[in-house]
């Protein structure tokens, strides 16, 4: 997965894109805060969707000694 | 001296008629309770009763002793921890119950009791009111605050569900995840959802998959069914696993009207299990919208943003330039202007100090020929002065000075001078070299 140290997680990163289309929208922002926003923006929208590829297609199941086990029949059960 | 008390325990029957009494038998007091208790006990094997609970208590024991009454009388109750512990609802004081149980003496005090098998509270079932205690119990240690509901992750990364891999639930939930998020990742703790130790095994696993690295939101649930199949849903337990559980729960459990107390408990209560996954995760599909309805709102504020800066640089630009045209034509006027200013000053300036320096000129000649003048005058009296002083005016009037040989002293004294010693003589003019040939005092 994507590691990017200056975002935390898939819901920080949608509220920081929201609040930089806010500011960018507001519109009286020097050209090079802008610039720098919009750059940040890219890079958010960016993480979202490779977070959105991101999860494995995967079922396991937890047994009661803690251990996880891909689920094969699950699995088949599921995609139909 | 007969009293009701007097009678014999066995009365007559009452077609025993007026006969004579019959012989008078004295019983011991232990065998008199032991024939209430065998009459009591086999009498009273099975009864039912109705009645209002008081004095309840629960001993160390975990047998719990109360006072069965209605607005008449009353009958002392015992109930053993073993029957106690079936009971879904707290037997309290003020309830009004059903008992079920049989009659027992307790020889040592002649005291009659119930000893109570089953209790069922009237009016509500005893899982209604079993459910209602514990709600309010519940409610009353703040496990339902709205203040404590955890809001679910956005995008979940892994999804905990805690049912049973039988169910139809667990095939539903999979279902529509896999439909509206085809990545999701999904961990299944399978437990009994009914039955004996369903509850414990739910709670298990629930504090199990909380645990699990990623799980960071958990369904937990069943499909429908009657109100004792979902009752592992209505037990403290799982309602405790439910609050302690360290990542936002969903619960899930039967049909849209049933519901339980998980569902108080939980962050979020959805009707269903299939609504719970739907609950889990939006569409991929929005989100990817959404993401894209942001990002090209950010392009179009960007973009705007650049045509506002390129529009503010052309008319700064159009400025500018309107700026350097006069500039230019300033600059001309003032080199013309400055080139005149500067001929014709320094001309003048010029002009100006000629006349200065001609002026200057003037007074220094007159001051320096002055000064001449006055000190020729005064060279002249010094001259005049020096003359008369001089030894040579005295010499001119026949005066003369005699010096030593080398002209270093003049000799005052004739004893400074011996026979043949040489001297010099100057006179009014010229000197004389002489000889000494004798000196006289």
């Amino acid at each position: 997965m994507s590691t990017d140290p200056t975002i935390k997680d898939f819901e920080a990163a949608i509220a920081e894109l929201e609040s930089i289309v806010k500011k960018l929208e507001e519109g009286d922002l020097p050209l090079e805060k802008s610039l720098e926003l919009y750059e940040r923006g890219v890079q958010l929208s960016r993480f979202c969707h490779s977070r959105l590829e991101e999860a494995e297609r995967r079922i396991e199941v937890l047994n009661e000694r803690g251990q996880l086990t891909t689920s094969q029949t699950l699995k088949v059960d599921g995609d139909k | 001296m007969t009293s009701l008390f007097d009678l014999p325990f066995e009365e007559p029957g009452p077609e025993a008629g007026p006969e004579p009494p019959a012989p008078r038998r004295v019983l011991t007091v232990t065998d008199l309770n032991a024939r209430i208790r065998a009459l009591l006990e086999h009498q009273f094997i099975e009864v039912w009763v109705e009645g209002e609970l008081s004095n309840c208590k629960l001993w160390n024991t975990g047998h719990m002793y109360f006072t069965l009454k209605d607005s008449a009388a009353q009958i002392r109750g015992v109930m053993f921890r073993s029957a106690l512990r079936t009971l879904r609802f707290k037997p309290q004081d003020g309830l009004r119950v059903v008992a079920r149980g049989r009659i027992s003496v307790y020889d040592p005090k002649g005291e009659y009791q119930l000893v109570c098998e089953h209790l069922e509270p009237e009016g509500l079932g005893a899982l209604q009111l079993a459910f209602e205690q514990l709600k309010q119990r519940l409610q009353a240690a703040g496990l339902f605050d709205p203040r404590r509901k955890r809001p679910l992750p956005a995008l979940p990364r892994k999804i905990g569900i805690v049912t049973s891999l039988d169910g139809a639930a667990v095939r539903d939930i999979i279902q529509v995840l896999r439909r509206r998020h085809p990545n999701a990742h999904i961990v299944i703790r399978p437990a009994r959802v009914q039955g004996d130790g369903a509850a414990l095994d739910i709670a298990r696993g629930l504090a199990a998959i909380g645990r699990v690295p990623g799980v960071d939101v958990v369904i937990v649930g069943r499909g429908g069914g009657s109100i004792e199949d979902l009752w592992a849903f209505n037990e403290e337990v799982v309602a405790r696993a439910i609050a302690g559980c360290p990542v936002p729960t969903i619960s899930a459990v039967g049909h849209e009207t049933d519901v339980t107390i998980a569902d108080f408990v939980a962050d979020v209560r959805a009707p269903t299990p299939s609504a719970a996954a739907e609950m889990v995760v939006a569409r991929k599909d929005d989100f990817c919208a959404h993401i894209d309805r942001l990002t090209h709102r950010v392009q179009s504020a960007m973009t705007s943003c650049l045509h506002r800066g390129e529009s503010r640089l052309r008319s700064l630009e159009a400025r500018s330039m309107a700026i350097r045209t006069q500039v230019a034509v300033r600059q001309r006027t003032y080199q013309s202007l400055w080139r005149a200013l500067e001929t014709f000053d320094l001309r003048r300036r010029l002009g100006r100090i000629r006349a200065r320096l001609v002026a200057v000129d003037a007074r220094l000649a007159g001051a320096s020929a002055r000064s001449r003048h006055r000190a020729d005058g005064r060279l002249r009296a010094s001259a005049a002065r020096l003359e008369a002083l001089s030894p040579l005016a005295v010499l001119g009037r026949g005066y003369a000075v005699c010096w030593n040989a080398d002209r270093t002293a003049v000799i005052r004294d004739a004893a400074q001078a011996s026979k043949g010693d040489r001297v010099r003589v100057t006179l009014g003019r010229g000197e004389l070299d002489c000889h000494v040939d004798r000196s006289h005092d």
